[in-house]
């Protein structure tokens, strides 16, 4: 058993693709056509074969109330691991992106979230450790 | 752009405001000036944070609800006035342009595609989509093929 697909609900696919892409940097994997909808994947540049994230719509109103009460209770639902979290988070913050909590310590990790511009909170991570590898 | 605790939970409110349906006669500046945030700030904060304007995001808001109510067998004329639209005919016209058919046609295509009663169309309204449909093969090659043949020639393994 591996894990190699997880998914996030999205309010447009549209918009979606370009902040996963163009604003945080992912690339796109899959792009199938799907009636109204797609199956759009991306996947991280420096692990093209690893994990693929699916940017699903949210079409479904069970989906839109989770969406919009996580989001209200400022909780993340996905979290990315990045090697310079102040760097990336400066990076991001001239592109518009908006940090719904600033960079700060927390234990083992230094961690910031962000509004992801389609109904989600994200939140970036940076283990203080070098990971094992 | 950082964010106060405070304004995050005066955009939250506002945004469930632009998207309540009993108070459609409520302006984007008063949704503001209610939440203590000026016009053109509350415009900005909320398009960096949501992707599209809070008038858009209301249009889409009213949009979606009129698709739940096509499906669910309202006709055009009750979706449209229930959902805050001010005429039929624009309304036709806007559903159009976003959803890609008429709400008579959506309604139709909804309909049909309900075989059990008080469920909502899977193609309209997808739970999952990878049970919704066939995907074609390439789509999970990732997951089982490409850490094979892809492996860099001369590599061990």
């Amino acid at each position: 058993m591996k894990i190699k697909l997880t998914s996030l609900l999205v309010d447009d696919q549209d918009k979606a693709l370009a902040f996963y892409t163009e604003v945080l940097g992912f690339r796109k994997k899959h792009e199938i056509p799907m009636g109204p909808y797609r199956w759009l994947t991306v996947v991280s540049p420096e692990d093209p074969d690893g994990a693929e994230l699916s940017l699903e719509p949210n079409a479904n109103p069970a989906g839109r109330e989770f969406q919009h009460a996580m989001f209200s209770q400022k909780i993340p639902v996905a979290a990315f691991e990045v090697d310079d979290l102040d760097g990336e988070s400066a990076r991001l913050r001239k592109q518009g992106v908006v940090f719904v909590t600033e960079p700060f310590d927390a234990g083992a990790v230094r961690l910031a979230i962000l509004s992801d511009t389609c109904g989600n909170l994200v939140q970036l991570y940076q283990p203080k450790l070098p990971t094992a590898s | 752009m950082a964010l106060s605790d405070a304004e995050f939970t005066l955009i939250c409110r506002a945004r469930r405001k632009l998207c309540d349906l009993e108070e459609p006669s409520l302006t984007v500046a008063r949704i503001a000036r209610e939440s203590g945030i000026s016009y053109f700030h509350f415009i900005r904060r909320f398009q960096a944070i949501f992707g599209t304007t809070p008038h858009q995001y209301r249009i889409d808001a009213r949009l979606r609800e009129a698709r739940l109510q096509l499906a669910a067998g309202a006709s055009v004329t009750e979706a449209c006035f229930a959902t805050g639209f001010e005429s039929v005919g624009s309304f036709s016209e806007l559903f159009l342009r976003r959803v890609g058919v008429r709400p008579v046609e959506f309604r139709r295509l909804a309909r049909v595609q309900v075989t059990v009663p008080r469920t909502l169309p899977p193609a309209w309204f997808p739970g999952c989509l990878t049970l919704m449909r066939n995907l074609p093969a390439e789509a999970f090659r990732n997951f089982r093929d490409v850490a094979t043949f892809t492996r860099p020639v001369g590599s061990s393994q």
